[in-house]
């Protein structure tokens, strides 16, 4: 089927609504910098903004309330003790920690050293989810375009994000073949992309 | 800018998920140091990864968490932004016979001290956030670049090829030209005296590959007032010969398959 490939233009425009992310940004950057001056205040209301979508994805991924916290403390302590780390340039905060949560949880599970280039890297602003109105907006979408994914797009992103497996580890778990797995898992995020975009 | 073909999106998906084997992801993080375009393209996978983590359905915290990490945060000093002025100060000898009449100036001097401290680490503060500005827009400035240079090789390329797409069966009135140079997977496409759209519709630029794989999207338009619209370096695979170019209508979102008729083509 002729789905190789994500269309530029939909991509380019995937931010839902670049008003509501600016002012996202300004309220985490506004706490982040309210943090680095020590208020504990902000650091408490850092963390009922994100403190349970960070545990959510340590916990599908780790299987272990305990665990889960023990993650979600280590990452929020991490942002208490250097804030300057995400006060410039670093893009989505609430998309930053989900992506950091994931892969310190897979770090656990595979009793692995935490790698921290790809944590370095900024994330566009289009996934800032600082009010809890238009987080749920987005979250909901999100929710029901995987919801929407056909099973066996879904296994494979499931296996590829909650439990740390490549694309050749899924062809080999699931005996499909690698292409497969590779065009199954581009065209739900190409499924996912697009719900951003409704 | 890079001198190796670019990183797959396989590829820069699976190192934004930490799964690449140590020594594939020495090479990609080697590349992604020396490409801006990469680098922004890694950018569009993590928030792939994102939106995935967002999807998972939120369970509410264990009872007590949040007092146990507020408790962990009032016993965890932070990175300290002024922390040299406590060791200035206690590295000040003042002698025993000194203090007794001029011990005054002992506390000038380290009062003096502190302050100097003090400023010189609120200084060390600002200039680490002016070098980190500084580098997202040296980051910003190389992808300006390297998408310059993309642009720059796809029309002056003797290698490019330079097609002239008109309306299927009708007179050549609506006229697209497209520059593409396969081995940098770049497109330029401009399109004159295009028929004007319903509000939900959209014209979609479709790149038709030589080796019989499915048409790939290559962007989406709509003509302006006088009918004429671009589409500029749209994402796509390198190294991809083309066959022919199409241009199919499709309802506002896009597609990823072309909806027939092809109404432009060439």
């Amino acid at each position: 089927m002729p789905q190789d490939y994500p269309n530029p233009n939909l991509e380019a425009s995937r931010s839902p609504d670049r008003t509501t992310v600016n002012r996202s940004e300004a309220d985490d950057m506004g706490l982040l910098t309210r943090i680095q001056s020590g208020d504990q205040e902000a650091m408490s209301a850092l963390f009922d903004r994100y403190g349970t979508m960070v545990y959510s994805v340590a916990l599908r991924v780790l299987k272990d309330t305990g665990e889960a916290e023990d993650v979600m403390q280590e990452i929020f302590v991490q942002v208490w003790k250097n804030p300057s780390a995400f006060v410039s340039g670093r893009g989505s905060l609430g998309g930053w920690l989900v992506v950091v949560a994931r892969n310190r949880s897979i770090d656990m599970i595979r009793r692995r050293h935490p790698s921290e280039p790809v944590e370095s890297f900024t994330l566009p602003s289009s996934t800032d989810l600082a009010h809890e109105a238009e987080r749920n907006l987005l979250l909901k979408k999100i929710r029901g375009a995987m919801l929407s994914l056909p099973d066996e797009q879904k296994q494979s992103v499931e296996l590829a994000f909650f439990e740390g497996l490549s694309h050749s580890e899924i062809a080999e778990k699931t005996g499909d073949p690698l292409g497969t797995v590779k065009t199954r898992i581009r065209l739900a995020l190409i499924t996912i992309r697009k719900a951003l975009d409704v | 800018m890079s001198k190796t073909p670019h990183i797959s999106q396989e590829d820069l998906a699976l190192y934004a998920m930490q799964a690449l084997t140590p020594e594939e992801n020495r090479d990609t993080q080697a590349h992604l140091d020396d490409c801006a375009y990469c680098r922004a393209a890694l950018s569009e996978s993590l928030v792939d990864i994102a939106l995935i983590g967002m999807s998972t359905d939120q369970k509410a915290l264990p009872e007590g968490a949040r007092q146990r990490l507020m408790a962990r945060i009032a016993n965890t000093p932070q990175v300290a932004v002024a922390a040299p002025a406590p060791k200035t100060v206690t590295s000040i000898p003042v002698r025993e016979e000194r203090r007794s009449r001029f011990g005054w100036l002992g506390w000038v001097a380290a009062a003096a001290t502190l302050a100097i401290a003090a400023y010189l680490g609120y200084s060390n503060v600002q200039l680490e956030r002016q070098v980190s500005e500084n580098r997202g827009q040296i980051a910003q400035l190389a992808a300006q670049a390297d998408r310059g240079e993309q642009l720059k090789d796809a029309l002056t390329s003797p290698d490019a090829k330079r097609v002239t797409l008109t309306e299927s069966k009708q007179p050549a009135h609506p006229v697209g030209h497209a520059t593409y140079l396969p081995k940098r997977g770049a497109l330029i496409f401009v399109a004159n005296n295009l028929r004007p759209l319903a509000e939900d519709k959209t014209y979609e630029l479709w790149l038709i590959p030589a080796d019989g794989k499915a048409p790939i999207p290559a962007g989406l338009f709509r003509p302006d007032a006088s009918g004429s619209a671009s589409v500029i370096l749209p994402t796509l695979p390198v190294g991809v010969e083309a066959k022919t170019f199409g241009v199919t209508i499709e309802d506002a979102q896009g597609s990823t398959t072309p909806t027939l008729p092809i109404v432009m083509s060439g």
